[in-house]
């Protein structure tokens, strides 16, 4: 068995602690760091690349939250508004309503005024018509003369049971 | 010497270049070249696949990452924090250990890793590492590592000999693991290929199938015994921190 032939025993172990220790030189100071290094930067992106994804999504969260707050505020805001709106339109038109019916009011009695007023000529022009055509009438028929304050009053005399 | 057809002359040691220092035979070999090829392939994959040092890996960097997650997982199971220490050291054996496995896979090529000498002189650097470590965490305390607590007290004389043979025999345990597999495996498949060409007609196509098939489990075995060497690596540091 050549493994047993102690022939190149030396240079076996000699070649070997030569490869191996430069081995094991080369790997621990260039390449390990190197690949070590790597993967930290790689952590490092990983974890920053996280972090930052977290500030956003707190800041879209405030956002919101500002969002609906405002929101909320503008609803009851016009709530108000309408509300003010709609107690202003009610009092103006009840002002108007009142202030109308006043106005009507007015104009009723001044009209029942009016009325009266011409119902009371429309009454005296009656008597005059009525003094006049008996005037005319009894004078026609039978030559007295009758003096209008004698017929006043026997026409206010009458009127009574006319009415 | 094995003869011209045996299936252990490719385990011979031919020198490519006669050098003597101090006396010594030290000639630059097959087998210190299939070494060199070794750390050639691993030192040039590792650094140039991370030289771009790109955030986003290319294919070749996610190997390197995921060899180095791989280790440093390993470590950090069966060692914990203070394993991180010995990463570079472990990782080099592993590597060193599968490419050199792998190297020997490649046909014409010689297998290191199949020379006890190469193997023991491998485990005996960490058995002495460890073993030095062992009585810089613990001194003199590192010896109760040899006595089981909540055993009969009549059991210690014959459980802290065992135990004392056991540590002494990992070295032993952890080389000899390594080369017989890589021995046998070679074996196999040098004699089966010996039965390609002797087998009469088209017979030899049998044969041949085999070794296609032997030479998947070689591979999955070439890496097997990468993982084993640096896992049990691991668990001896381990034993150096953590007594009974």
């Amino acid at each position: 068995m050549p493994q047993l032939n102690p022939e190149f025993f030396v240079s076996q172990l000699f070649w070997l602690a030569v490869f191996f220790t430069f081995l094991f030189v080369f790997l621990w100071r260039v390449s390990l760091p190197r690949i070590a290094t790597v993967l930290e930067k790689r952590q490092n992106k990983i974890d920053e690349n996280l972090s930052s994804a977290k500030e956003l999504q707190e800041q879209a969260m405030e956002i919101e939250k500002k969002i609906n707050d405002q929101i909320n505020k503008a609803k009851l805001e016009t709530d108000e508004k309408i509300k003010e709106t709609i107690n202003a339109l009610q009092e103006d038109v009840s002002s108007q309503i009142s202030s109308l019916d006043k106005d009507l009011e007015k104009k009723v009695s001044d009209a029942e005024k009016e009325i009266l007023k011409s119902k009371d000529d429309q009454m005296k022009n009656i008597n005059n018509e009525i003094v006049n055509i008996t005037k005319l009438t009894v004078g026609k028929i039978t030559d007295i003369e009758l003096s209008d304050n004698e017929l006043n009053k026997v026409i206010e005399t009458q009127k009574g049971s006319f009415n | 010497m094995a003869a011209k057809d045996s299936p252990l002359k490719q385990f011979e040691i031919d020198p490519i270049s006669n050098i003597e220092l101090g006396g010594y035979n030290i000639s630059f070999t097959n087998s210190s070249f299939a070494m060199l090829i070794t750390v050639l392939v691993i030192t040039l994959f590792l650094t140039l696949t991370v030289n771009t040092r790109t955030i986003i890996p290319s294919r070749m960097q996610l190997i390197s990452e995921l060899m180095y997650n791989f280790i440093a997982q390993l470590l950090s199971d069966t060692v914990g924090d203070n394993g991180k220490r010995y990463f570079p050291f472990v990782f080099s054996l592993f590597m060193f250990v599968l490419i050199g496995n792998m190297v020997g896979m490649v046909p014409y090529q010689f297998t290191f890793t199949s020379h006890i000498i190469v193997t023991f002189a491998l485990a005996a650097v960490v058995f002495i590492g460890v073993t030095i470590l062992g009585f810089v965490n613990h001194g003199i305390k590192f010896f109760t590592f040899f006595y089981i607590p909540g055993v009969p007290f009549y059991m210690h004389p014959l459980l802290i000999p065992i135990e004392v043979i056991s540590y002494l025999s990992r070295p032993i345990s952890l080389s000899v693991r390594l080369f017989a597999n890589m021995l046998a495996g070679h074996t196999l498949l040098k004699v089966f290929a010996g039965f390609v060409v002797s087998m009469p007609f088209f017979t030899g196509v049998f044969p041949l199938a085999f070794i296609v098939a032997l030479t998947g489990l070689e591979i999955l075995i070439a890496f097997l015994q990468a993982y084993v060497f640096a896992i049990l690596t691991c668990l001896y540091i381990n034993d150096a921190y953590h007594l009974h």
